[in-house]
């Protein structure tokens, strides 16, 4: 760390930050406050008041020279160590520091009557769980067990219950809320998810509509991703939905991330996305997917999951793509039929089995008549093909009233 | 003694002396139980329904393993001295540690230490835990014991189910999370679970009501005890793939849901090498034939591919495809075209005379035509999922039978 000042600046930044930071009180800044917690912004007065504090070595001594500073000492002490620490890289003292002062910071914030500290909460929020997040970073490199994050999530709970009244402090619980799901996503712990939920939804204190449009996108783009993992389509279309709806227009990362989630999900109630969207959002490892459901081509649809799977089994879509495998069925079948109606329309509804064989050949795939016959008996008990089989002439005979139901944003019964 | 609490080992009346039953460990087990600490799933809550104790102090969560004391078993027996003699004293004592059937005498070679289920983990003292090694052995003569054919098997499976979960319970006070010894250890533990279930689930079908219980028990520690395994696997980076695939097995069928987490949740935790392993593309294949419905490719491949010990394992779920396949036959055929019950082996991987019985059981009709073929008759309105204990049809598999009409060696 070079450090080109000198201790008369060294001791004179420390300073104005301590007067910043009483004033800013005093005078219920918000915004400035805010400004005076962030580590990870890496701000050039942030990294220069780091480097003063190393080279001036006794914060502490200030702080306690005046009183007006003092006061904030279970606050700022910690800070300091916090910032110290964090410019020489070491991750994990600096979230330790940066917890203690936290907890201090939230004691204070329960005391100020009104929410003019909440965007500097939000902060403090933010660095907690991002400064645990490279603290796991480090012990794991040097081979111990990650577990700040952890840590990180109980605090959050903590201070999502120091919100959770009656005042106008409670419009910050659904920041909180999705920090945490960050914080369980990350760790896998997801399940964890279900209390907050709980507390969001059902609490009498909290009237969503309340919460801020930024905070709302988000809480249901994560929820929203939870209804995938438990494949309920209908609740995850209606999430994501919400989701992408509210989004801000102009930020294309993130609808990119609802879509990432949403598309499987329309796919499987048989919605498909235009080739434009897939595009302008670069979400190419569905192209072929919603080409294969077009095609009916199976090969396709298997090719396609193959080539992706890594990607699609940690987004955690992949089960879901996986039984598209039933429309892309429909849709050959449906080929065939079109195909026949063409040529005799008073024969097209019946189809021999041996020609749906012949087809599935024609895409490189191997089926005897016994499994064709199972195939379409599947096709028929989830209502995707409406008619029979005649197993002795080996026929699918099919309705000749709209043998295809369309899946009409339902998801395909079991 | 201070902390061994009486309650567990009161000497049992009645059902204990002199009828070569088993142990107190089984009553133990179907009052206030409550899952161990041993093996958590981290991500399972779920208390066993009736059976929810309110005594634990138990850390339960798998997580908290670095907040255990550091402790290092030095306890050279298969089961403390303290606690052999005190079991003695009791006449508490397993048929199968009775020196000579005498129910007040044991020995170091036959006492094997029961699991605790009250035990606070501040109170527990190097001595009574057992280091690896000597869990080794345990486990050694624990199998011995469980192909010994001596008792009826319900009392055979008792005994080790208890014992084998005091090793667990040993090995998690220890914080043991590294080693082969302990891999090994908890993979012949999962065998043995899963050889259990299958021949409980035979037992209860042929005869016993009473054994319905135990083996709902049994898969809750099946499911611990490979969470654990796999907790293990995740830090000495050796999976072994087969023991993956058998999670992915357990999930087969809707409302099979046996540690309540989705599986995209769980399969994004899971290294590529282990998704792509031979095993476990064999088991996702099956998901993926499951949930799909193709109940032909499913019982197909089952017959080309699955491992004896996957077969134990899928066993219950190839009752219920079979069922479905029925019904998809039985709704999508055609009236005038009755299936002969030949077609309909071949379609659920049965013996003709089985079809005629299982459709019986899923409430379909047969008959027999003047010449002797036996048919199905499509479209009937009666169809059932069959209910009550599974009768078990074998697998109409040459590879198949040899596995499973003798129980895989767990070595």
């Amino acid at each position: 760390m070079a450090s080109y000042m000198s201790m008369g600046e060294a001791h004179r930044r420390i300073t104005d930050y301590l007067n910043r930071f009483v004033d800013v009180i005093s005078y219920q800044d918000g915004t400035s406050l805010k400004h005076l917690l962030s580590l990870s912004s890496e701000s050039p007065s942030f990294l220069a008041l780091a480097d003063a504090l190393n080279l001036f070595q006794d914060a502490n001594r200030l702080i306690k020279q005046a009183d007006k500073y003092s006061q904030y000492a279970e606050i700022v002490a910690p800070l300091f160590r916090a910032m110290q620490s964090y410019r020489v890289g070491h991750l994990v003292e600096s979230y330790q520091a940066f917890e203690k002062s936290a907890n201090a910071f939230i004691q204070e914030f329960r005391n100020w009557e009104s929410a003019w500290a909440l965007e500097a909460l939000y902060v403090v929020v933010y660095e907690i769980r991002i400064l645990a997040e490279k603290a796991d970073r480090e012990l794991a490199s040097n081979g111990k067990t990650p577990e700040k994050l952890k840590a990180a999530g109980s605090f959050l709970m903590k201070v999502f219950g120091v919100l959770a009244g009656k005042g106008p402090k409670r419009v910050g619980a659904l920041y909180v809320t999705c920090q945490l799901f960050k914080v369980y996503f990350k760790l896998g712990t997801v399940h964890l998810c279900r209390s907050v939920i709980r507390s969001i939804e059902t609490a009498r204190i909290f009237d969503f509509e309340e919460f801020p449009v930024r905070d709302k996108v988000t809480y249901m783009y994560y929820t929203g991703r939870l209804e995938v993992l438990n494949e309920n389509f209908p609740a995850a279309d209606h999430k994501l939905s919400y989701a992408l709806k509210h989004c801000d227009p102009q930020s294309e990362a993130n609808i990119r991330m609802i879509l990432k989630y949403l598309v499987p999900v329309k796919l499987s109630i048989g919605i498909l996305p235009k080739k434009a969207l897939l595009e302008k959002y670069t979400l190419v490892e569905y192209s072929d997917i919603v080409l294969a459901m077009k095609r009916g081509d199976l090969r396709l649809l298997r090719h396609a999951l193959e080539e992706h799977e890594d990607r699609f089994l940690r987004s955690g879509v992949y089960l879901v793509l996986e039984k598209l495998e039933l429309q892309v069925y429909q849709r050959l079948v449906k080929k065939i039929y079109i195909i026949q109606k063409q040529k005799d329309p008073s024969k097209a509804h019946q189809i021999k089995l041996e020609m749906i064989v012949k087809a599935l050949k024609w895409l490189e795939m191997e089926m005897d008549l016994d499994e064709v016959e199972c195939i379409m008996s599947i096709l028929i008990y989830k209502n995707l093909v409406k008619g029979y089989f005649a197993h002795k002439s080996k026929v699918a005979v099919l309705s000749k009233q709209d043998p295809f139901p369309k899946l009409n944003g339902k998801p395909i019964n079991s | 003694m201070r902390y061994y609490l009486m309650e567990r080992w009161q000497p049992r009346r009645g059902r204990g002396r002199g009828r070569g039953s088993y142990s107190s460990s089984s009553q133990t087990q179907s009052n206030n139980f409550r899952p161990s600490n041993t093996s958590n799933h981290p991500t399972t809550r779920k208390p066993t329904p009736n059976h929810i104790s309110s005594k634990i102090n138990i850390k339960q969560d798998d997580n908290d393993l670095e907040d255990l004391p550091n402790l290092t078993g030095s306890c050279s027996y298969m089961c403390p001295v303290e606690e052999r003699i005190q079991r003695e004293r009791l006449r508490d004592l397993a048929i199968f540690e009775r020196l000579n059937g005498n129910p007040s005498q044991s020995s170091s070679t036959l006492a094997v230490k029961k699991f605790c289920r009250t035990i606070s983990t501040k109170d527990v003292r190097n001595v009574d835990l057992r280091p690896v090694l000597v869990l080794e052995d345990t486990l050694n003569h624990l199998l011995n014991v469980f192909g010994s054919k001596s008792q009826p098997f319900e009392v055979i499976h008792d005994f080790i189910f208890d014992r084998t979960r005091s090793i667990r319970q040993d090995l998690s006070m220890q914080g043991i999370v590294t080693g082969d010894q302990a891999i090994g250890i908890y993979e012949r533990i999962v065998k043995f679970h899963i050889i259990s279930q299958h021949k409980l689930q035979r037992n209860y079908v042929n005869s016993n009501p009473n054994v319905s219980p135990m083996h709902h028990l049994n898969m809750e520690q099946l499911t611990k005890t490979l969470s654990s395994l796999y907790h293990l696997y995740d830090q000495t980076r050796k999976p072994n793939p087969e023991f993956y695939s058998f999670y992915v097995l357990l999930h087969l069928g809707s409302d099979h849901q046996p540690t309540g987490e989705s599986l995209s949740l769980w399969f994004r935790k899971l290294p590529f090498s282990v998704m792509k392993s031979k095993e476990m593309m064999f088991a996702r294949r099956l998901l993926r034939y499951s949930r799909f419905g193709n109940y032909k490719q499913f019982l197909d491949t089952i017959d080309s591919e699955a491992s004896g010990l996957q077969y134990y394992v899928l066993e219950p779920y190839v009752c219920d495809v079979r069922a479905f396949g029925l019904s998809c036959l039985n709704h999508g055929g055609y009236k005038l075209n009755p299936y002969p019950l030949v077609d309909v082996s071949k379609h659920l991987f049965m013996e003709e005379s089985d079809v005629e019985s299982f459709c019986k059981d899923c409430g379909l009709d047969t008959y027999t035509s003047e010449d002797g073929t036996k048919f199905m008759p499509a479209k009937q309105t009666s169809f059932c999922s069959p209910k009550g204990p599974r009768k078990y049809y074998p697998m109409v598999s040459e590879r198949l039978k040899t596995l499973y009409d003798e129980a895989p060696e767990i070595i």
